[in-house]
């Protein structure tokens, strides 16, 4: 198989060193004496699953501390889909070249939505039936995990199993579960994985649905099978798993870097925000311990780089001494260190000075909003003064181009608010002249709002795409000097509302986009709308449903099924807020807003370097959700 | 102290771009926590210089890169600790130090040699030999960068060999990479298949060497050191 990829195969496609394997620090473990054999799936291609963190953990720990097997698999570019298909090789691990289907469990790990077209893609290309119900005993099991499984029911279909939350101690269980029970028919297999904590089986629930097409309910179809699924947590970051021996790709991928998580879970609260309120609580690494991380990860793989990675690194309370400490040790050997984003103060400057001695050019920064009114809606606890402030510290400091962040179609929002993102980038860029002594560029990237599941907004519409055009249009009607202002494709963002609040019978459609020829459809050239408009109509499904339908505040959502610690009565309280442009506190300074997820999944809150911090902290819910 | 050194890159490793090659290289050192020597100035980076660029798809049987050290280091202690840092696919096989002054690899390096392995009968091959070499003129279309030219390739053809092996023959072609003509080895595949071997019958191509071609003699860049 590796023999005839190398010679007839490869010599034929666009950067073949996606498809090799063989890097330094890949562990190829024996499939003979191995448990469980699992194959890591990522559905998009390997310079992009290459970057992602989870999956180094996950391979890491399984292949190391356990004795089952994690192989990877990414999809084929287009170019290489064809060639496979002419040639009739299924899609194969890049650490033995099996096909997929050798393998017990395929799991993919879903971190965008519109994935999904290249899960159902790669299963096709793996000879693997691509729904659960026709999936029997000699098929491997199909699970995903990732942050979009939060509201799984769009792709209940496809997936035998769903694995919800940090995936550390669940996913070894899951393994163990799978090895234990080699043998058993499926449908019993599944009742025994239903069991574990944090992991979703959808053919073991029944969904019905109102005559206005809401959800009416999703219940289990057996006794004993839980109502809701709680997703799991891992409880110290110091205590869990984190490779020492990633592995280096040979091709360049988009993060192309040693990487240390410095946290995980955000308390800031911004209303939009579905990772921010998913992955709570925050739990910080210890400095000893990143330190440590540091020098093993960089002595075996040689990187020339470090980054610091979390939902918002500079709000790490460590982050000063580690930045520092890290520039020390290793700069003289010509290593950086990179702050991949930036809090909106002058502080982020001054360390983003220290890490940048040389080649200033471009700093991110992410406002988010325009107004303040709006900034208060979104509770994003960023004042006018504090973003004006970073951006005279950066220009003093030489840097010669910034880039800020926006959306649009946020709720409540009107055409003031869009006149002052405008008007806060002119005042950005005529800082930068007036403290430049070279022209700057300012760079500002608006996207559009996707209201999400388990957020504050799920309650919220969507701007339709002719809106969100139309804001677009508005936005850009004069050019601006040294101003450039790039837009998200918002049909793109559209489908993406559509399938992050979906339900079950969203299945049918993606079913139907995939067989139209969707494909890569995070990818601008290959996104194709109205084959994706066929395959609604073709259902008979209207997806403005999905997305421009403010929703009651009782109504029952697909997601609700999954337990993410944070109740459904703070959300509704912070949506209520955001109606009144008020503020919420982040909790590490103001003390506890009571979203629950402390007291009802009984962690806390895991700050190392902060002493000002720590003492008795005392939380709260704010009704009785806390016993179910 | 600069350090020249000759390496392999087997099969596995084939695909890999010169910027690919580059960074495989550079951590490799790391890890192998040789004290490499820094350049000045406002991106520093390391003063590794790779001879002459293996084009993606060919593996190298002898290929050369310089390199500074900080400080001085034993050539076999450089390369066993390098060796044991590179993927197995890689290998030093000789490091020499040579004159800080030495010109640049890219500089001296006017040479290379192509084999093909081929399905075919020696014979053919012995006969195709005749007939490149006897020929006034080799012409293909240019794959550089005045593509859908023509080029002579004939001036940079220096040498040709048949080897036999046990399941295949070998034809290896000893070319010029500068002037006065720089012979690719996709143009050497055309020339082969205007000669009736086409892609189908060539098992492989690899290069087998790098040379300072002078006064008719062929010299390796480590046996020609000035």
């Amino acid at each position: 198989m590796k023999d005839r990829l190398f010679r007839e195969v490869l010599p034929r496609v666009s950067k073949p060193a996606r498809y090799t394997g063989g890097e330094v620090n890949m562990i190829k473990k024996d499939w003979d004496l191995a448990g469980v054999k699992m194959v890591f799936a990522f559905p998009d291609v390997y310079e992009i699953g290459m970057s992602h963190i989870g999956g180094k953990i996950l391979y890491g720990l399984i292949n190391e501390r356990s004795e089952h097997l994690l192989e990877r698999c990414f999809a084929p570019w287009p170019d290489m889909e064809t060639v496979m298909r002419e040639e009739g090789i299924p899609l194969y691990a890049l650490e033995s070249f099996r096909p997929l289907s050798d393998f017990d469990v395929v799991g993919f790990s879903l971190q965008y939505e519109l994935s999904i077209t290249n899960v159902l893609n790669m299963l096709d290309l793996a000879g693997i039936p691509l729904h659960s119900r026709d999936r029997g005993q000699g098929h491997p099991l199909v699970v995903a995990g990732g942050p979009v499984v939060f509201n799984p029911e769009p792709f209940a279909d496809f997936f035998d199993a769903l694995l919800i939350g940090d995936g550390e101690e669940l996913l070894p269980e899951f393994l163990d579960v799978v090895g234990q029970q080699r043998g058993l028919v499926r449908e019993e297999l599944l009742l025994k994985l239903a069991a574990i904590e944090g992991i979703y089986v959808p053919s073991l629930y029944e969904v019905s649905y109102n005559p206005d097409d809401t959800l009416q309910h999703i219940k289990p179809r057996m006794e004993g099978i839980g109502g809701r699924v709680r997703k799991r947590v891992v409880a110290s970051l110091d205590k869990a798993y984190y490779p020492a021996t990633p592995i280096v790709p040979y091709m360049n991928i988009v993060h192309d870097r040693a990487v240390l998580e410095v946290m995980r879970g955000c308390q800031r609260g911004c209303r939009f925000c579905q990772a921010g309120m998913v992955y709570r609580p925050l739990r910080e690494r210890s400095l000893p311990t990143l330190q440590e991380q540091a020098a093993a990860q960089l002595c075996s793989t040689g990187y020339e780089e470090i980054s610091l990675a979390s939902l918002s690194t500079l709000d790490y309370s460590g982050v000063d001494p580690l930045v520092r400490g890290l520039v020390e040790e290793y700069g003289g050997q010509g290593i950086g260190v990179s702050l991949p984003s930036l809090r909106v103060d002058a502080f982020s400057i001054d360390l983003a000075n220290e890490v940048q001695k040389v080649r200033k050019t471009t700093l991110t920064l992410a406002p988010e909003a325009g107004s303040q009114r709006m900034r208060d809606i979104i509770n994003k606890n960023v004042t006018e003064e504090q973003l004006l402030e970073a951006a005279e510290a950066a220009f003093k400091s030489g840097w010669l181009a910034l880039k800020l962040y926006f959306m649009v179609g946020l709720p409540f929002e009107n055409d003031e608010d869009l006149d002052a993102i405008l008007e806060l980038v002119k005042k950005v860029r005529d800082i930068g002249q007036r403290f430049s002594r070279r022209p700057v560029e300012i760079r500002a990237s608006v996207a559009c709002f996707v209201p999400k599941a388990h957020t504050p907004f799920q309650w919220q519409a969507m701007n339709g795409p002719e809106e969100l055009e139309a804001k677009r249009r508005y936005m850009t009607r004069y050019r601006q000097k040294n101003i450039k202002l790039s837009f998200h494709d918002n049909r793109t963002s559209f489908l993406e509302g559509v399938i992050a609040r979906g339900d079950r019978r969203l299945g049918a459609v993606i079913r139907e986009a995939w067989h139209n020829g969707c494909k890569f459809d995070g990818w601008s050239e290959y996104f194709d709308y109205e084959r994706w408009r066929e395959a609604f109509r073709a259902c008979g499904i209207e997806p403005d449903f999905y997305t421009r339908r403010e929703r009651a505040q009782d109504e029952s959502f697909p997601w609700d099924i999954i337990d993410t610690g944070i109740t459904r009565s703070y959300l509704w309280r912070e949506a209520r807020l955001s109606q009144e442009a008020a503020l919420t506190s982040d909790c590490r300074i103001a003390g506890c807003t009571g979203c629950g997820i402390c007291p009802r999944f009984t962690v806390d809150l895991d700050l190392k370097e902060a002493g000002q911090l720590s003492g008795e902290r005392e939380t709260f819910i704010l009704d009785g959700e806390g016993a179910d | 102290m600069l350090l020249r050194c000759e390496y392999h890159v087997d099969s596995d490793l084939r695909f890999l771009s010169n910027l690919d090659m580059m960074h495989l290289m550079e951590r490799a050192l790391r890890r192998a926590k040789i004290p490499y020597a820094l350049s000045e100035g406002f991106n520093p980076h390391l003063k590794l210089s790779l001879g002459t660029v293996l084009p993606v798809g060919l593996w190298g049987m002898r290929e050369y890169f310089d390199l500074e050290l900080k400080w001085p280091m034993e050539p076999a202690e450089f390369m066993s600790a390098l060796n044991k840092a590179l993927p197995p696919a890689m290998g030093l096989a000789q490091v020499r130090v040579i004159d800080s002054h030495s010109p640049a690899l890219m500089k001296i390096i006017n040479s290379a040699a192509y084999r093909f392995v081929i399905d075919a009968s020696p014979a053919l091959l012995e006969q195709i030999r005749e007939d490149l070499l006897a020929a006034p003129q080799l012409l293909v279309q240019s794959r550089g960068k005045k593509k859908e030219q023509n080029k002579d390739l004939r001036a940079g053809i220096f040498k040709i060999q048949v080897i036999e092996t046990e399941d295949f023959v070998i034809m290896e072609l000893w070319v010029s990479t500068g002037e006065p003509v720089n012979v690719r080895y996709d143009e050497l595949s055309e020339l082969l298949s205007q000669h009736g071997i086409g892609p189908a019958c060539i098992k492989d191509v690899y290069r087998s060497g790098n040379y300072v071609y002078e006064n008719a003699a062929f010299n390796t860049p480590l046996e020609k050191v000035k």
